[in-house]
């Protein structure tokens, strides 16, 4: 027996001559539930998809309990409960007759599968549909019944892909407090881009951009993975107040401030974000900077490195194939804010 | 093993969950029924006590609406919907899938052809007893129709195997059956060697000796070969996902 409970070494995948995977390494021990984090076309659903030996990897390889994916591909799937993207399962079928399915599929005998049941249901909250289609609930059911799937043989292992993708903020909320509740005794491995979410049900990320993680961590790590805080600044602008260029130029100069931003801002009003050094505070000399220049400040405020800020330092370049999703709305990464504009 | 036998019967009894299933059955049979009884004066034309009809159409109707609506969705809709992949990660192996989707569809299309019993047992045995039918030649057709429709929809699960649209699903397997079936036709015009090869291939001129009582070892040994070829090819097809 051992502690590590998948272990990713140098997964490498390439579709046709796309390269979707480069050099993936990573570890998850017993008991610890990660959030898998990336853009969309990130990796992360090819990565999960390996681990559950759906994909074979171009080189590299993975271990899932000490099984190796080559070697033993169903004994890696015995000990996975596994939820793909958008949790697609037989709409003909009724609740209690797809968790049926599934668990005499995974042989899970009749008796043991009545006391399994009973948990699933309790915890994923379905005694109420569990004589309902699958194909008359709503998504959050749906998703309910995907993870209740993904339970039903007991695994210690759980992978779960974007399971509270398409959700409503309620249902998001009731996945996320599932998750965590079966996280007190299963090994969990969740990929998402909502990063709240991960603040809430982990305790580590991993970040993947591009194929390759570029940060693996607990929380707190990451956060100050980019060492940097940063600012932000709401001035009046208006017709004689000051333009964006003349702002830029003008916090650039502050002492400390390292990178200067503009956000995309409403009419008569600027947006920028400032990044200074994680020791310090540059509140007081941004203010004094205002004043000095005679702007009317709006807002100022200082964010302690934000995991959706890391999140997009890191990924930054990604972004463009993103257009839409949550994270990146208010990431102007153009200084004049044209891209975002011509976006909404 | 187990697995196999739960992916079969539930995608046996998801033929009942749609209507599609009733609609096929009852067309299919209603088609028959025609063909047998009215179609240039049918079987009160031919005026002996013989189901030959039977075994004429049958395999038509099989090959045109039967087999490919029956095949089509097997897992080319699975694969549009993504639940091929929530199957292929529970610890199943990649021909317990394509068997258990096999038997299933296999299941339903010979459910369809016993249920054609209904005409010889009715007309000969009873109620009615229209004159005394020869017996031999109709366990020979049914099992002509058996090799037939298993090799028919081990063709269908290739197609759906390569695709993602039940639609193109329907009208592939719907061509290659429909040409496998008239090519024999063709040849006779044809002649020479190339007649001679298209002959062989044909499903037609494959079931003519069973619907006489004709059982040749080279027509069972043709109509497994081509079962099996086909379950390893749309085995190849399901494997391809992990490699490219």
């Amino acid at each position: 027996m051992t502690d590590v409970m998948i272990q990713a070494s140098g997964l490498t995948k390439f579709f046709g001559t796309a390269r979707a995977l480069d050099n993936i390494n990573f570890e998850v021990s017993r008991g610890e539930v990660v959030g898998f984090l990336g853009p969309n076309g990130a990796g992360k659903s090819t990565t999960m998809r390996i681990l559950t030996c759906f994909l074979a990897p171009t080189s590299g390889t993975a271990r899932v309990h000490g099984t190796d994916v080559f070697e033993d591909p169903l004994g890696v799937r015995r000990k996975i409960g596994y939820l793909p993207q958008r949790a697609p399962l037989y709409t003909d079928m009724n609740v209690w007759e797809y968790l049926e399915f599934v668990a005499q599929i995974r042989g899970v005998d009749p008796t043991t599968f009545r006391t399994r049941l009973k948990k699933v249901v309790e915890v994923c909250g379905l005694a109420q549909v569990l004589g309902k289609d699958i194909g008359a609930l709503s998504h959050g059911y749906r998703q309910r019944v995907g993870l209740g799937q993904a339970l039903i043989h007991d695994p210690p292992i759980l992978i779960l892909d974007e399971p509270t993708a398409d959700l409503d903020p309620n249902e998001k909320a009731e996945v996320i407090r599932y998750i965590r509740e079966i996280g007190k005794d299963r090994t969990i491995l969740l990929s998402t881009h909502n990063l709240g979410e991960v603040e809430q049900a982990c305790a580590r990320a991993i970040i993947v951009s591009k194929g390759r993680v570029v940060a693996d961590g607990g929380l707190d790590d990451i956060r100050g993975k980019t060492g940097a805080v940063r600012y932000f600044l709401a001035v009046a602008a208006g017709n004689d107040g000051p333009k964006g260029a003349e702002v830029r130029a003008a916090l650039d100069g502050v002492p400390g401030a390292t990178r200067v931003r503009e956000l995309d801002a409403e009419d008569g009003e600027l947006k920028l974000e400032v990044s200074g050094a994680s020791d310090s505070d540059l509140r007081a000399e941004l203010f004094r900077c205002a004043v000095q220049k005679g702007w009317t400040l709006l807002e100022l405020r200082r964010d302690a490195q934000s995991l959706d800020a890391v999140f997009r330092d890191l990924t930054r370049g990604d972004e463009k194939l993103d257009r839409g999703d949550s994270w990146q709305d208010d990431a102007g990464d153009d200084a004049d804010g044209t891209s975002n504009e011509a976006k909404s | 093993m187990s697995a196999m036998v739960t992916i079969a019967r539930r995608e046996f009894r998801s033929y009942f969950d749609s209507p599609l299933a009733y609609v096929v059955i009852c067309l299919s049979f209603l088609g028959l029924g025609m063909m047998f009884f009215l179609f240039r004066g049918g079987f009160w034309q031919v005026d002996r006590a013989s189901v030959q009809g039977l075994f004429e159409y049958a395999p038509l109707g099989l090959s045109m609406l039967v087999v490919p609506v029956v095949t089509m969705r097997l897992l080319a809709e699975e694969k549009r919907t993504g639940t091929l992949e929530m199957l292929i990660t529970l610890p199943v192996k990649d021909s317990d899938v394509i068997l258990g989707k096999y038997l299933g569809a296999l299941g339903l299309v010979l459910t369809l052809v016993g249920a054609t019993l209904v005409y010889p047992v009715a007309m000969f045995r009873f109620p009615w007893n229209l004159g005394p039918l020869d017996w031999g030649p109709v366990t020979t057709g049914y099992l002509g129709l058996t090799l037939f429709a298993a090799a028919s929809v081990a063709i269908g699960l290739v197609v759906t195997a390569l695709t993602e649209s039940q639609a193109i699903a329907f009208f592939i397997t719907f061509f290659t059956l429909l040409f496998l079936w008239f090519v024999g036709d063709v040849a006779a015009f044809l002649g020479g060697n190339l007649g001679v090869v298209l002959q062989y291939l044909s499903f037609h001129t494959r079931l003519e000796g069973f619907s006489r009582g004709l059982v040749d070892t080279r027509d069972i040994v043709y109509f497994v070969s081509v079962t099996l070829l086909a379950l390893t090819v749309a085995f190849r097809a399901l494997e391809r996902r992990k490699w490219t």
